[in-house]
């Protein structure tokens, strides 16, 4: 653990090294959430009917689909861009050369990411309280637990673009196709009931369609556990699977590297 | 006797060789291989100063790479201090740090200081201990003053000291120098070298195998060597004996024009090695002459004597390099092409 904390405070030390950038990471969310709200508002009677069992108000629908959509993009990236970037600077031979297992380095170098994304939710969401979204704060907990374990299942799609990025030096498709699907079909901007039912079979197979969905019913209208257990139990068996592939298909390209002498070759 | 701290046996190496996209088209998985390392064998023992000599090419980085546990080998095994590299690769490397000679691998974003306290937590020094051991380690180097600094400010020669400090971070048993002088001008490379004798092989008492292509800089700085060519090892030896093999024995010996001839004689008379006039004209008024003599010091002595009782100023009397190249060329055996 004090190894993965180390790395994190090295990449906070990085990022406040350059001052605009990371000013501009917060408050540029400023320029989300205004649109949002304006927007929303106009979309709001549009939309009322079809997203009455995830809130029925789509400033909040969508803010908490802006928000997690965030996440979920670094989340399915974090891996692949952490071990792309230490490759092409060379930070990545220095790291292996410690005495560190694989899954701590690979934790520590893309744990960072997964916080700033996750405050950058935070905020956003807080900006939303701000211009009047309800949230059941009192489900707070369990809106977290909900939001780890959707991004467990992205980071686990993201293990499986860090174990091309280690074997062939490009992290594939599957990140992009995931996020665009996640995207379009997950229901970020309308809830996946009103996408056209052979879209749906799509929709089914993707871990955010489940979270997103409990997520909202948690968050925005106060549900309890029971109330989104099959979403969850059907989310936490994907997250399962997917995690279980990703660590699976890591170790294979680590050995693979390791023999074909690439390991942290640019 | 002392078993021997490091251990390699009949290591083999390949690696895929690139090929164009038209072959690749044509045989998908028709692939050649080019062999890296050829059962290459060699003992390091504690404390000592072990150089791999080789050109560009030679296996001397794989050679590290297997040594670090980076690379898996296609056969051989290693051994650092009783444990199986291959086994245990874990704990191999917290024996065994290389030095990643790469200025990329800092982190040029964080401070001196700050990159060695990522790497103190990274090789398990107590979070207690990191600031201590950080600051003693840049105060050893000489960059306690620009320890504060960002890292992308510092020159070469601070980066590669930075490097060290940053492997020294891991109280290494034996740390692994792939090529540091190659960034650094003659007077850095110079003052580095005198630090990796006096201060890591001394003070800190580390077993240090250096690979460079640089023979001088190996014959200078190792107790023992070893040459490796094209995966191959062609010798091993103390660095005194390959130092003969080398060429130790060639001297330069400048004369007054128009003394040469005397002191050719002289030599020749008195038996002192085979010397021979060089054809390429020296500064005005001064001629070489080149030759082998056997013998060491007291040869020496005795060529400066008898020049100087027969009369013959003597300008410069030196030894002679040898390149790499020729070194090689002396091992390997009638017929390898070098």
């Amino acid at each position: 653990m004090s190894k993965i904390l180390a790395l994190i405070m090295a990449q906070w030390r990085v990022m406040v090294s350059y001052r605009t950038q990371t000013l501009l990471s917060f408050g540029g969310l400023l320029f989300t959430v205004v649109p949002l709200y304006f927007v929303a508002g106009a979309l709001q009677p549009v939309m009322a009917n079809a997203i009455r069992t995830e809130g029925g108000d789509a400033f909040g629908f969508l803010l908490v689909g802006t928000s997690v959509i965030m996440v979920v993009t670094v989340a399915l990236s974090a891996v692949p861009s952490a071990l792309a970037s230490g490759i092409a600077s060379g930070t990545f031979e220095a790291l292996l050369s410690t005495p560190t297992s694989m899954p701590t380095l690979v934790g520590g170098m893309s744990a960072f990411p997964l916080i700033m994304a996750a405050l950058r939710a935070g905020v956003l969401l807080a900006a939303g309280a701000m211009f009047g979204v309800s949230m059941a704060l009192g489900q707070l907990p369990l809106a977290l637990l909900i939001l780890l374990i959707l991004v467990l299942a992205h980071v686990a799609i993201g293990l499986i673009s860090g174990a091309m990025v280690l074997a062939f030096r490009t992290a594939g498709p599957l990140s992009r196709l995931v996020l665009v699907a996640s995207s379009l079909l997950g229901g970020v901007y309308y809830p996946t009931h009103v996408i056209p039912s052979w879209l749906q079979a799509v929709s089914g197979v993707l871990p955010l369609s489940y979270g997103l969905r409990a997520l909202r019913r948690v968050l925005l209208q106060g549900a309890s556990l029971g109330a989104v257990a099959h979403d969850l139990l059907i989310l936490v068996a994907e997250t399962a699977l997917l995690l279980a592939l990703g660590v699976g298909l890591m170790s294979l390209a680590f050995r693979y590297a390791r023999r074909q002498g690439t390991l942290a070759q640019y | 006797m002392e078993q021997p701290l490091i251990r390699v046996e009949g290591l083999v190496k390949s690696f895929p060789v690139p090929r164009s996209w038209a072959a690749t088209l044509r045989h998908p998985l028709r692939g050649s291989r080019v062999e890296v390392l050829r059962g290459v064998s060699l003992e390091v023992r504690r404390g000592e100063f072990f150089g791999l000599l080789g050109p560009n090419g030679a296996g001397k980085t794989t050679l590290f790479k297997v040594l670090a546990t980076l690379v898996q080998p296609d056969a051989g095994w290693v051994e650092v201090a009783g444990v199986d590299a291959l086994q245990s690769p874990g704990a191999v490397r917290s024996l065994l740090t290389p030095v990643i000679a790469d200025e990329r691998s800092l982190n040029w974003r964080l401070t001196g200081a700050e990159n060695l306290l990522l790497f103190a937590a990274l090789y398990g020094v107590p979070a207690r201990d990191r600031e201590a051991a950080a600051w003693r380690l840049l105060d050893t180097i000489g960059l306690a003053e620009a320890a504060k600094r960002m890292v992308g400010t510092y020159s070469s020669g601070m980066k590669q000291r930075l490097l060290i400090a940053r492997a020294l971070l891991s109280r290494p048993t034996v740390l692994l120098l792939d090529e540091p002088t190659r960034s650094l001008d003659p007077v850095s490379a110079r003052d580095f070298r005198k630090f990796l004798r006096e201060e890591i092989a001394g003070r800190q008492g580390c077993t240090v195998m250096l690979a460079t292509h640089d023979a001088d800089e190996a014959l200078e700085l190792c107790d023992r060597l070893a040459v490796l060519h094209r995966g191959r090892l062609v010798a091993q030896g103390t660095a005194r004996e390959l130092a003969g093999i080398a060429g130790e024995h060639r001297y330069r010996i400048v004369v007054p024009r128009g003394q040469e001839a005397l002191a050719l004689e002289t030599l020749s008379r008195r038996g002192l090695g085979t010397f021979a006039a060089l054809a390429v004209a020296d500064e005005a008024g001064w001629t070489s002459l080149a030759g082998e003599l056997p013998g060491g010091m007291p040869a020496s002595a005795e060529v400066m004597q008898h020049l100087a009782a027969a009369g013959v100023s003597i300008g410069e009397f030196a030894r002679i390099p040898l390149p790499l190249a020729d070194l090689i060329e002396r091992l390997l055996p009638r017929g390898d092409p070098a």
